[in-house]
């Protein structure tokens, strides 16, 4: 014989639908918009490693004053590599952005096609997609420069450029003002007399096994061709921002996703217990009878294990397909929308799936096995008489008879439901800390983008490109004829200028931190720009630098050549104000000899006004408001629509654990409310009783959970930047987002207090006859 | 003999509050006798039905069933036992509100291996005609005969009764006595029922009568009337 209980599940169901729905979407919602990023961000990831080799993107480039003789090739060429012609041209656009435009790549680093063709005559042009996208251009429109005009006829991604970094020594791109092109060969050849950059890609014939023999083989490399070559620029694919950027920082937001996922897993777990919990509470009497009937406990577990379960299967069903169609396109967007990626194909994800739909039906199966084994070993007695707390009741709590009656009864109702208003502080605290999440991202970078204004060292910060041929040769009279040649080409007579040296050294990663860049600043005496007494011993820190390792004076920091095995300690003598970055500041000659360097050299300026008589050629980066701003804003746009997500999702988890737990309280208190109608109270006294101290809760918890979780979410906000970002945000909570928060939470009580009002009224006096001791 | 209570201690709370319900309580019941335990409010009569049930254990003593000892058994022979051996009826029903009635009587036939017929209970507990109505569309009496459904239709060898009119008017609970009559001549279980109604006692063949956890009298009821003839 079937077992007649499960009959139950269906009725159950319908007269429970309200609580089944809300579940149902909570996990819906969780499964699909966590299943769908996880799924998105694989097949991205998939997508852009495969590209790789699908696209045959290069080892490395290099760009050289003149066109390579054939001579010239052919010896480079016997250095392991292939050499492959990836000229350029950079034109400045009537809609005031730069286009680099390439010959369509047929050998090496080539063009995905999005949307459209490639270019097939003159006049025709394919431009990246996300350039595309945000100058709101599309196929068939025209692009002008200079009075020659071009036909868009594609939508395309240059696989060297899935981030779109003008130059690699940029800190963040800027996909708005800078995009890459294809044009017809025939059309490129135009060009030739028209300022081209002789830039090269080449591949290794052999590959080199790791990033350390990469890096030899690249410094070898970069040697070997300065001898023949006057080099303008050499990046190594390792160190090419616009082809590595990418891939980090897709593994980075998972690695927040996760975060989020976990605290779902939780929240899910968390509501069925409470779900279980309040069943156990409702079902008591009948449960206790089917026990002493003979009812076994695992068939009573198994039964009230079922519907759970089944709500958990179906939800987990339909996530998935959401997961896989709408959320991940969502998703997908959102990564097209930060990157130029090539096309992608969904891939099943087990990962995903493991950890959006296995883990949460073993931590719920789990969650509700233990809770239900732990209600139903009570006696069959226990049960009967509803004694099911597990503890003996103590004598009640002397209220003074100077309480107000109203003031006695609902403090009362608070001891007695003193276990369900726990659950409903962690709950809201839980669904706080999602909202949190999401809200305080965005003003945290529109904050940090002002501190950073404030905070720069100079208004223009520019950096020298030193081509390579000019120090680096063996020849040591050509190398300081040269080297004298590019200080000439470096001098300014901008009176705003003031020379600085610089160095760039990596952190260590101590305890698994993420290896990061720190520049070092040698400061000039009396300068204008840094205002502090350097002596010989003098090492401050950034405020940033200082603010993510939590360092202080006295601190000694070892930081390396990238690289290499060469090490350096520095003893922290201060911090100094300045937000952009993590430096270290010292005095020029302390830095000069500590790298030994010579005493003269400088490696830059700061200037409060533009610098315009050095040829951009040897600025290798410029750093102002623009550049410093360029991270912030570029996260805006990358994590911005993430945000606005975590947001929708987190205020429909507010209101459906404010309206589960609410809903709890009531349907505990049924007899009780339905005794005080019989005695003659009103609805609104009623209400007074019954839902003002849920309210009363719910004020006080979403005012004690605030500074609780700014204590927690900064702590996990430090842990998670310092994984994810090289550099650092400044953490800073915006005061409106908890007033935002705050209201947020009252309307949504509000409106489930309204629900639980009119429930009330509905509430039978009869209920108060059923089940009395 | 189906069942011997012997020495049965119990109390609750500790120290100065303790309280000592049963008080070595001895007792022993024939297969197929209606027996009624019958005492104030507490008497411990309850409580001794619920030990007998095992649902609530004793301080002290031996229960034998059917010859074996249930102090030997383990929670999971207990649950056993009573899945085997045992029907209750409660004074509140405890139905489960989202069954039929005729669901709610196959939750006590799903238990055994050898259910009686459940039209013919619901034919002999007059409930055929309601059989698909859910415990709220049924009347109090209504409801009871459910639960009384539920627990014989397993045909148990003893069918525990706790104040089964308890929540019922006069005409009710004599037609649910009477019923409780019927089942135990003609399924042969054997009945014990606790009540503080007196009249009660006149139905069964043998009377216990607790008070302060003691009992004070028991005899076999020689003048046995039927259900229908009592008064109170």
């Amino acid at each position: 014989m079937k077992n007649p209980l499960n009959k139950r599940l269906f009725r159950e169901l319908k007269s429970d639908i309200g609580k089944y729905i809300v579940i149902f979407i909570l996990l819906v919602l969780s499964i699909g918009f966590v299943s769908g990023f996880l799924v998105a961000g694989e097949s991205m990831i998939k997508a852009y490693k495969e590209s790789f080799e699908k696209y045959t993107i290069e080892n490395g480039n290099f760009r050289s004053e003149e066109k390579l003789t054939s001579s010239q090739k052919e010896w480079i060429e016997q250095r392991g590599i292939t050499v492959y012609e990836n000229f350029y041209i950079e034109k400045e656009f009537n809609n005031e952005t730069t286009i680099r435009i390439y010959a369509n790549r047929e050998e090496i680093d080539k063009v995905c096609v999005m949307d459209g063709r490639l270019p097939e005559k003159n006049g025709e042009i394919a431009i990246d997609r996300m350039y595309a996208e945000n100058n709101g251009l599309r196929i068939g429109d025209e692009l002008s420069e200079e009075g020659n005009g071009y036909k868009i006829v594609g939508l395309v991604a240059l696989s060297d450029y899935s981030a779109l970094f003008y130059s690699n020594n940029d800190m963040m791109f800027d996909a708005s003002a800078f995009g890459v092109a294809v044009v017809d060969k025939e059309q490129f050849e135009e060009y030739l007399d028209d300022g081209i950059r002789y830039n090269y890609s080449w591949l290794y014939d052999e590959e080199p096994e790791d990033e350390i023999q990469e890096k030899d083989l690249s410094d070898e490399l970069m040697e070997a061709i300065a001898q023949k070559v006057s080099l303008e620029n050499f990046i190594p694919r390792y160190l090419n921002q616009s082809i590595t950027f990418t891939g980090e920082d897709i593994v980075g937001d998972k690695a927040m996703m996760e975060v989020l996922l976990y605290i779902i897993i939780i929240i899910t777990a968390f509501v069925f217990g409470i779900t279980i919990n309040n069943t156990i509470h409702k079902e008591a009497c009948v449960i206790g009878t089917l026990r002493a009937s003979g009812y076994t406990r695992n068939e009573l577990i198994k039964h009230y294990m079922e519907m759970p379960l089944i709500v958990t299967i179906i939800s987990a069903v339909i996530g998935n397909i959401l997961g896989y169609t709408f959320f991940k396109n969502v998703c997908v967007d959102m990564y097209y929308g930060s990157y130029s990626l090539p096309t992608y194909v969904t891939i099943w994800s087990s990962e995903a799936f493991f950890k959006t739909t296995f883990i949460p039906l073993v931590i719920m199966i789990a969650i509700t096995h233990v809770i239900l084994r732990k209600k139903l070993s009570l006696s069959p007695l226990k049960l009967i008489r509803r004694d099911i707390s597990g503890k003996k009741q103590n004598n009640a709590i002397k209220l003074g008879n100077s309480i107000r009656f109203f003031d006695r009864f609902r403090i009362r109702i608070l001891i007695q439901n003193k276990s369900s208003y726990l659950i409903l502080f962690f709950g809201l605290f839980f669904a706080n800390v999602l909202l949190f999440f999401g809200m305080m991202l965005p003003p945290l970078l529109i904050h940090f983008q002002g501190v950073v204004t404030q905070s720069m060292l100079a208004k223009h910060i520019y950096l020298f490109q030193v081509p390579a041929g000019a120090i680096d040769t063996q020849d040591q009279l050509s190398a300081a004829f040269s080297y004298i040649f590019y200080q000439n080409k470096i001098s300014t007579n901008n009176p705003d200028a003031e020379k600085f040296s610089a160095y760039s050294l990596k952190t260590i990663g101590e305890n698994g931190a993420r290896v990061e860049e720190v520049t070092l600043y040698g400061v000039i005496d009396d300068s204008r720009y840094i205002q502090t007494d350097f002596d010989e011993k003098t090492v401050l820190i950034s405020s940033a630098y200082e603010d993510k390792y939590g360092l202080k004076k006295g601190d000694v920091i070892t930081l390396k050549e990238p690289y290499e095995d060469k090490y350096y300690g520095f003893k922290i003598t201060g911090t100094y104000d300045y937000d952009g970055g993590i430096a270290v500041f010292m005095s020029k000659k302390h830095l000069n000899e500590t790298m030994g360097l010579d005493e003269e050299y400088f490696s830059g300026y700061f200037s409060d006004s533009e610098i315009t008589d050095i040829d951009s050629k040897y600025i290798g980066t410029t750093i102002d408001e623009e550049t410093l701003t360029r991270v912030s804003r570029q996260l805006m746009i990358s994590m911005g629509n993430l945000m606005y997500m975590v947001d929708g999702f987190s205020i429909i988890l507010f209101i459906v654990l404010i309206y589960l737990l609410s809903k709890l309280i009531i349907e505990r208190n049924v007899q009780s409310i339905s005794m005080v109608k019989i005695l003659g109270y009103s609805k609104k006294e009623i209400a007074l009783l019954y839902i003002m101290p849920t309210a009363i809760v719910v004020v006080a918890s979403l005012l004690i959970s605030y500074p609780i979780l700014s204590y927690v979410m900064v702590g996990v906000f430090r842990v998670m930047l310092k994984q994810m970002m090289s550099g650092w945000l400044i953490i800073w909570l915006d005061p409106s987002v908890y007033v935002k928060m705050f209201l947020m939470g009252l309307v949504t009580y509000a409106v489930t207090a309204i629900i639980e009002y009119r429930k009330i009224g509905y509430i039978p006096m009869s209920e108060a006859l059923k089940n009395v001791e | 003999m189906q069942l011997e209570l012997q020495n049965i201690k119990k109390s609750y709370g500790e120290s100065d509050n303790r309280i000592e319900v049963l008080k070595d309580i001895n007792l022993s019941v024939e297969k197929g006798e209606f027996v009624v335990l019958l005492g104030p409010s507490g008497s411990g009569k309850s409580t001794l039905l619920n030990i007998i049930g095992g649902i609530d254990n004793a301080d002290s003593g031996k229960i034998i069933i059917r010859g074996k000892s249930m102090s030997d058994m383990d929670d999971k022979s207990l649950t056993n036992y009573r899945r085997e051996h045992l029907g209750y009826i409660f004074q509140m029903y405890n139905l489960i509100p989202n069954l039929t009635v005729r669901e709610n009587i196959e939750v006590g036939a799903y238990l055994s291996k050898n259910p009686l017929d459940i039209d013919e209970i619901m034919g002999v507990l007059g409930l055929a005609e309601h059989q698909n109505k859910i415990p709220s569309q049924l009347s109090g009496g209504q409801q009871q005969r459910c639960a009384i459904g539920r627990a014989i239709v397993k045909n148990p060898d003893i069918l525990l009764c706790d104040e089964p009119t308890g929540a019922l008017d006069y005409k009710t609970s004599k037609e649910i006595l009477s019923l409780i009559e019927e089942v135990n001549q003609k399924y042969g279980n054997t009945v014990i029922m606790v009540t503080h109604n007196d009249a009660i006692k006149n139905m069964a063949d043998f009377v216990v009568k607790l008070r302060d956890g003691v009992i004070r009298k028991s005899y076999r009821n020689e003048a046995k009337q039927k259900a229908e003839e009592l008064d109170w």
